[in-house]
């Protein structure tokens, strides 16, 4: 597997591998953000939840 | 492969010595990188699963709620 390194550039390699990880975090936070259930930062509890779980138990 | 460890006719200009050298730094970088990302999720997946079950995230959503469940349900 090694010799990979004798094809690609390791400093272009890294460069593209470094640069679609920061891209495709910055995407999946983003997206998390954008909704309720993952949505860090709003910090509210979770509704969907609760509402099943009274409508289940009542 | 005839390629001796002085030889600089790859096509990225890598020796095959520098070449595994690289690899192994490559790797172990990587496994960190699996670690780190494997034990966020794990925590992510405590906080709030992704996955709901049939009747929804209700059963799941936090480890208290669902043994407070499950308890209320043989008690």
């Amino acid at each position: 597997m090694y010799k990979v390194w004798l094809l690609f550039d390791p400093r272009r390699a890294l460069v593209a591998l470094f640069v679609f990880l920061f891209v495709l975090a910055l995407i999946i936070h983003f997206i998390l953000l954008s909704t309720d259930r993952y949505n860090w930062l709003e910090g509210k509890p979770i509704k969907t939840g609760q509402i099943e779980q009274t409508i289940s138990l009542g | 492969m005839t390629m001796t460890t002085g030889d600089r006719s790859s096509l990225s200009g890598l020796t095959d010595a520098e070449a595994r050298e690289f690899h192994s730094l490559f790797i172990t970088s990587f496994i960190a990188f699996t670690v780190v990302a494997i034990i966020a999720h794990i925590l992510v997946w405590l906080w709030r699963p992704w996955i709901p079950g049939p009747k929804g995230y209700a059963l799941l959503d936090g480890a208290a709620t669902a043994i407070h469940h499950a308890m209320s349900l043989i008690g």
